[in-house]
């Protein structure tokens, strides 16, 4: 895309930096600027992440969301922030994926996780007007598209309805775990289809998708109090009432290291400074990731992130 | 068998899925924040050319698929194939009329063609874009019309039914754009 044609889209890029900034000075939240690179990384089983060498000798990672580093901040008492930064990500290139995109991330201490929805569903208005928000369950939705009641059914079952969705589906379906194949049936035959109206909130992620949320007993089942947003399709934000217990923190970082292991990738350095400023004491908070280009690029109806930066990867 | 990582395969990329040879037409990276990464991989069938989707996870191995492609020079016709040559090795191969289908109608002794192998096996033939070729059969032309909007049926050396500007007499050579079987200018 010519960069002249861009030019009206970055001057509301501007803008709209001023915008969220004043929407954060208003509920109270600090800015800060933590640092991209760090000697650990961020553990995702399904992020990977940039590296880079150091004139001493180490790695450096960049981060995939400055999380870890921000969380280090809170337990020392710097507890209600926000931060607008660039975040890296290895191998993300698409019409909706840049390696290097602009993410805003929040936490605010007692805030409980039905007011951080809230909060992100006003941070998202901000850029795409006043859209009325519906919220559903993870099961609830799952059953609600596949008539499958996902913690009683096998992997069996549900392979063998996305075998019924689609002749293109993979070969080695019957060998997926149970999350990956929820994760292949939210992402073809269910996302498409949400916030065609507004704004939709997914929430009660299976706890086995927790990451780094707190679990909760919803019903009969444990489910991880973590929420996503979207929009016309569209993943936007991905928020947890936050996970304060250094103990089980641990235990999921290592569980990933060795998903991560067994699917080939690369181990990952522990962040260790993580795991003690939880055990000094992280407080009770909640916390949000928004995908900055994303919500731009929805605000002007693209469909691409391309419009919406000056240079992505592939333009460079 | 050399492989592709499914997130590296590119528009024209060849893949060999369940035993059947694909082109790629169009790879879309779908990823859940922090979920699984999938392809959505549009492909062409390069026996049917029917178009379908398949999906994989992003960084599984597809094969390449072992696609030959080679120019040969038309020999002859028999009656239910077509005799060409390689100009290098002089090794000749029978292409079946039922495998060339509509580009029969541009089919011309001498001429070279694009021809597509699978496995050994010839899979698509394609003819030259531009060709050359006489008139055999149309109306009288219409003296002094050249401004070529209006036209008419012409049959072509070859058997190509295509339409001509209205002052092409039969026995002139014309050139075609075989993609289209379009008139493009008399030679």
């Amino acid at each position: 895309m010519f960069l002249e044609s861009k030019i009206p889209l970055l001057k509301d890029r501007a803008h709209m930096f001023h915008r969220a900034r004043l929407f954060f000075s208003t509920l109270g939240l600090l800015e800060v600027d933590t640092p991209m690179l760090s000697p650990s990384a961020p553990i995702d089983v399904h992020i990977d992440i940039m590296t880079t060498e150091m004139h001493d000798g180490r790695t450096g990672f960049f981060h995939s969301s400055p999380e870890y580093a921000m969380k280090r901040l809170i337990a020392a008492g710097l507890t209600d922030i926000y931060q607008i930064s660039h975040v890296f990500r290895l191998g993300e290139e698409g019409k909706l994926h840049n390696p290097e995109f602009t993410m805003v991330e929040w936490y605010q201490k007692g805030c409980s996780f039905e007011k951080i929805i809230e909060d992100t569903l006003n941070f998202i208005r901000l850029f795409l007007g006043e859209l009325p928000d519906t919220q559903m369950n993870y099961r609830d939705l799952v059953k609600k598209y596949t008539d499958i009641d996902y913690p009683a059914a096998s992997t069996d079952d549900l392979a063998g309805y996305i075998k019924e969705q689609s002749d293109g589906y993979p070969q080695d379906l019957l060998s997926w775990d149970k999350d990956t194949l929820l994760q292949y049936i939210i992402s073809f035959f269910i996302e498409p289809n949400l916030g065609k109206n507004g704004l939709f909130v997914l929430k009660h992620f299976p706890a086995s998708q927790g990451a780094l949320a707190k679990l909760q007993m919803v019903g009969d089942e444990i489910v991880a109090e973590r929420f996503e947003i979207y929009y016309q399709g569209i993943e936007l934000a991905n928020g947890y009432h936050e996970l304060t217990d250094p103990k089980e923190q641990h235990k999921r970082l290592e569980q990933a290291n060795s998903k991560r292991i067994s699917l080939g990738k690369k181990e990952m350095p522990l962040d260790l400074q993580l795991i003690a400023a939880l055990e000094k004491g992280l407080p009770d908070c909640s916390g949000v990731a928004v995908g900055f280009d994303r919500l731009m690029m929805l605000r002007h109806k693209k469909e691409s992130l391309s419009p919406t930066v000056p240079f992505t990867w592939s333009e460079l | 068998m050399a492989q592709y990582s499914t997130g590296d395969l590119k528009p024209g990329f060849k893949i060999e899925v369940d035993g059947e040879p694909y082109n790629v037409v169009s790879n879309e990276f779908v990823k859940p924040g922090k979920g699984q990464p999938f392809n959505r991989v549009k492909v062409r069938n390069l026996k049917t050319t029917r178009v379908i989707e398949k999906t994989f996870k992003s960084g599984d191995k597809v094969d390449v698929a072992d696609i030959e492609e080679n120019k040969m020079r038309m020999l002859y016709k028999e009656s239910d194939g077509v005799v060409f040559m390689d100009d290098k090795t002089f090794d000749q191969i029978t292409i079946p009329l039922a495998l060339i289908g509509d580009n029969e109608q541009w089919l011309m002794e001498e001429i070279l063609y694009d021809i597509m192998f699978y496995k050994g096996e010839p899979i698509d033939l394609q003819p030259p874009t531009f060709m050359e070729m006489k008139i055999t059969e149309t109306a009288p032309g219409v003296r002094g019309d050249t401004s070529g909007r209006a036209l008419k049926s012409a049959v072509t050396e070859t058997g190509g039914k295509i339409q001509v500007p209205l002052f092409i007499e039969e026995g002139q050579k014309i050139k075609i754009d075989t993609r289209t079987g379009e008139y493009v200018s008399r030679i």
